[in-house]
């Protein structure tokens, strides 16, 4: 009787708890779809009055001119050059550093180097555009004597700086997993190491880097503040189209600059959103591709395929190289016939110093250039580390630390942007663990696969590469005007919650996945439930690993600028928020208002940045500090 | 086992003329892996176009010496050596040796096949390639002789451009053997060449053994008792890392010297 009675509300529990887990798996896929429809939903007028040709291909941007003009084409351009311009240098380095990481580096240093490129991953975007602002723009016009430098190629050197983690750490996945047995044959053939990561290594991984580098792409074109800060900003194609030291408009810079200050429901305003589902379908597009690329990297094997596509794909990867080379070469060519000789001169001797030479000297020549782009990143962020370091420190102060700021942030201190950065990443964190936990373990424990499991896969991979500021847009349009939060710590919390989800499902998923299947037998061969099973035995050893998704999460999030610039952020505060309704004060949006608003603030600007990295590398390093100590314990 | 019980080189059968046609010795070699020693001054000869098996339970050192034999173990982190192995007179662990021309000259069969994931011309192509060769006459050439050496020629010339992966386990093995075939070597190192095939392949390949002692000399590791009985000439039996007989495998077969191997043949352990 009383075991019946059990039985009955374990069964009520046991419905009801996978209810919930499928509810909040479901949460990524509608948040995508609703982001989806909102945008269009706000851009609607633009498309439907000028038309979507005239506005996607209109030569000139200018929404506040008589009349206004919305053509997105020079923002288009913009961010198509100035990204490509990114990988122009991002992706051979990033590549040669991966395999110097994998295959060429001292044993023993691999996790360092590692973390070395985790760092640089994890420096906020806001920082790097605060050292681009100051630093590097300030070099390209004193070194190429042009009138100001900010330009397209501070764009491209920022962004590709920016997007050499994600090349690094995907190429260097796909270069460690080739199976030893082919190295191993490669060796045995009498091939040099370096003939071996040639024509055996990248070709074995060549889907992966392929993957790496649209991934790097999809990061660099939405990326909004760091641009924003350095690329001048003109809606001008530069002319000629290879003039790097024009200035450029990007997409999401132009989000970043025109939304604050946009009427709402006017035609200006539903352009910007025309720009926001624009730069949503871009990104979509890449990150789809780079998907399908990482899924069927076991399929695809190198050289022999069949059908036209994987031929054409052979020939094209196959001859990545030769192909880049001659675009360079014609797009030099476009502005100056001595530099593109010169180039075509460089690269023929590449060329011949690469097949001529004895293969001994070619290996040599070979792991040098690795080394040295090793070398190079290492020293970019050694120097944006060294550079926030040495002018952030004199800054901090007590005061600094505790005061509120006078004097537009010229004097005073930080302490409402760092209390606001905190309640921001708590809030965003307390929303994002239970839905991001609740979806994790329904993908690895309860889903069956189907129909609905893949579009919920689907909208948590594209939740992923939403770009920043099109959170920002959808926060600001839906949170603060539609639910009339207004701008709001709240709304800011649930914009971060929305940005976080995909990284904590994941890795929750991760580590949820890696707790042996014998437990889960043992449990319930003992008589246990499912969600028994799940919270006594499955959830458990996965608190590492969740963890560490969480923090990286709350690194994301407390860095971020553009989510919380029109949705939570306000620049000056003279008490603590009291409540949820209330805007607040951070750290990345202070520096941003810092350095690009308020003339002989770049001290403060420094310090300001210097908290943040801090606070968000502090966090990192604490999740590497959980997978160290943990990854010790375990012995499964 | 004392030091002087390792039996030492082919001339317990054959006599003075055996140490003349050895193409490879080893000279009291030994081998740690970080602080554990994995062959303990090893000492034997491998005489050429003939087939030597290396036999003994698993973990005694088997696969740690044939990759020894080409310097296989040059991959591993943290490997150590002492002694000496000697191709064609020469220490291939001596200064100024280039790997890559000892590993041309003495190639390997792994104990999974593992042809790369390219078009079976150009698996058997890849080392000729590697050393500069381009001109397709040449490696049309190369890959008919060493796929008809290899026993395959007849099974793929058809579709040689067809990827590697599509064939069976023991095409593919047949593979790696031309594969390793086409640069001309002059010793072949198998670990266990047939332990990932069925019996049907394992005889094709025991076959291709025997035929390729004309040409080339073979060196094989296998766990299969009768399988060394059948291909080999010379036998050496390891256990933990020391070789503790090496002889004509018909004696070592018949009239072990040692109790060890007596009881290992008979199959009392291991
Ligand atoms: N990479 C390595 N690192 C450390 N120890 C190793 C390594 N490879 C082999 N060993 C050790 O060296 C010893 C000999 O190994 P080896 O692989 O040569 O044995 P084997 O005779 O080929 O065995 P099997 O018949 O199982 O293939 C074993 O004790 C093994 O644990
Ligand atoms: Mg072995």
């Amino acid at each position: 009787m009383e075991g019946a009675r059990r039985g009955k509300r374990n069964r009520l529990l046991e419905f009801l708890v996978e209810r919930a887990l499928f509810a909040s798996a479901l949460f990524s896929a509608v948040a995508v779809a609703f982001i989806i429809l909102f945008l269009f939903r706000e851009s609607l007028p633009i498309f439907l009055g000028p038309g979507l040709l005239d506005f996607v291909l209109g030569a000139a941007w200018n929404p506040v001119g008589s009349p206004p003009l919305f053509g997105a084409l020079p923002l288009v351009a913009g961010t198509a050059l100035v990204t490509l311009g990114a990988m122009v240098f991002a992706i051979p380095l990033g590549v040669a550093t991966a395999v110097f990481v994998s295959e060429l580096s001292p044993k023993g240093w691999k996790p360092l180097l590692k973390l070395c490129v985790e760092i640089l991953a994890g420096v906020p975007s806001v920082v790097y555009g605060l050292f681009g602002l100051v630093v590097l723009t300030d070099w390209i016009r004193v070194s190429f004597a042009v009138p100001t430098g900010e330009s397209w190629l501070a764009g491209s050197v920022l962004l590709g700086v920016m997007s050499l983690p994600t090349i690094i750490s995907v190429s260097e996945d796909a270069i460690s997993s080739v199976l030893r047995e082919h190295k191993e044959a490669s060796l045995s053939l009498g091939a040099t190491k370096w003939q071996t990561i040639w024509r055996v290594v990248l070709p074995s991984a060549r889907s992966g880097i392929t993957a790496a580098v649209v991934l790097g792409m999809g990061r660099a074109i939405g990326e909004t503040m760091a641009v924003m800060m350095v690329t001048g900003n003109a809606a001008v194609i530069p002319s000629p189209i290879t003039n790097v030291f024009s200035p450029v408009r990007t997409i999401t810079g132009t989000l970043g600059i025109e939304m604050g200050e946009v009427a709402f429901g006017s035609m200006h305003y539903s352009a910007l959103f025309g720009l926001a589902v624009l730069l949503f379908v871009i990104v979509l597009v890449v990150n789809s591709a780079a998907l399908f690329l990482l899924r069927h990297r076991q399929a695809g094997a190198f050289g022999a395929g069949r059908g036209m596509v994987s031929r054409a794909k052979s020939f094209l990867s196959g001859n990545m190289v030769l192909l880049a080379g001659l675009a360079v070469v014609a797009l030099a060519g476009m502005s100056s016939r001595a530099l593109a000789a010169s180039l075509l001169v460089a690269f023929a001797l590449l060329y011949l110093l690469l097949t001529r030479l004895r293969r001994q000297w070619t290996e040599k020549i070979a792991f040098g250039a690795m080394g040295a782009s090793f070398l190079l990143v290492a020293c970019a962020l050694a120097v944006i580390i060294y550079y926030v370091f040495s002018n952030g420190l004199p800054a901090i102060t007590p005061e600094f630390l505790s005061g509120f700021p006078g004097n537009s942030g010229r004097a005073g201190g930080i302490l409402p942007a760092i209390i606001g950065t905190v309640y921001l990443v708590a809030g965003a964190i307390a929303i994002a663990l239970p839905l991001g936990v609740g979806a994790a373990v329904y993908l690895a424990e309860y889903s069956r696969g189907g129909r609905i499991v893949s579009v919920v896969r689907a909208g948590i991979d594209n939740l992923n590469g939403v770009p920043s500021i099109v959170f920002g847009l959808f926060g600001f349009a839906f949170l603060v005007i539609f639910l009339k939060l207004g701008v709001s710590l709240l709304a800011g919390q649930l914009t971060l919650a929305l940005m976080v989800l995909p990284t904590i499902i994941r890795t929750s998923e991760e580590a949820i996945k890696s707790v042996p299947n014998s437990f889960r037998e043992g449990s319930l061969a003992l008589g246990a439930t499912k969600w028994q099973t799940v919270w006594r035995v499955v959830l458990p050893p996965s608190v590492p690993g969740i963890l560490t998704g969480v923090i990286l999460g709350m690194g994301r999030a407390a860095g971020e600028t553009a989510p919380i610039m029109f949705t939570a952020a306000v620049f000056s505060q003279r008490a603590l928020p009291s409540s949820e309704l209330e805007p607040v004060m951070a750290l990345p949006y202070h520096i941003y208002l810092l350095a690009t608003s308020v003339p002989g603030a770049a001290g403060n600007a420094y310090g300001a940045a210097l908290v943040l990295l801090v606070l968000v590398l502090g966090m990192y390093g604490f999740t590497a500090l959980i997978r160290a100590g943990f990854s010790g314990r375990r012995n499964w | 086992m004392e030091e002087g019980g390792a039996v030492i080189g082919p001339e317990n059968g054959a006599g003075a003329d055996a140490e003349g046609d050895a193409v490879m010795r080893c000279r009291g070699f030994s081998l740690w892996y970080g602080k554990v020693q994995a062959l303990k001054g090893v000492h034997f000869g491998v005489r050429k176009n003939k087939v030597t098996a290396l036999i003994g339970p698993s973990g005694c050192g088997k696969s740690t010496l044939i990759r020894a034999l080409n310097r296989m173990n040059d991959v591993i982190d943290c490997v150590r050596t002492e002694g000496e192995i000697e191709f064609l007179g020469r220490n291939v662990y001596g200064p100024g040796v280039d790997v890559t021309e000892l590993r041309t000259k003495v190639g390997m069969i792994f104990q999974r096949p593992n042809p790369f994931p390219m078009s079976i011309y150009e698996n058997v192509v890849y080392g000729l390639r590697v050393h500069g060769v381009n001109d397709r006459r040449v490696l049309d050439e190369a890959v008919e002789r060493s796929l008809k050496q290899a026993a395959l020629w007849d099974e793929v010339d058809c579709r040689l451009h067809e990827p590697a992966l599509s064939l069976s386990g023991g095409q593919q093995q047949r593979l790696c053997v031309a594969r390793a075939l086409a640069g001309g070597p002059e010793v072949l190192l198998m670990d266990e060449p047939t332990s990932a095939l069925d019996p049907i392949a394992t005889a094709k390949i025991e076959d291709l053994v025997y035929h390729l002692k004309r040409d080339y000399t073979v060196v094989i590791v296998t766990h299969n008792m009768q399988q060394a009985a059948r291909v080999s000439d010379f036998t050496g039996f390891l256990y933990l890392g020391e070789l503790v007989e090496f002889g004509e495998t018909e004696q070592v077969f018949k009239r072990p010297k040692e109790a060890l191997t007596e009881r290992y043949i008979t199959g009392s352990f291991g």
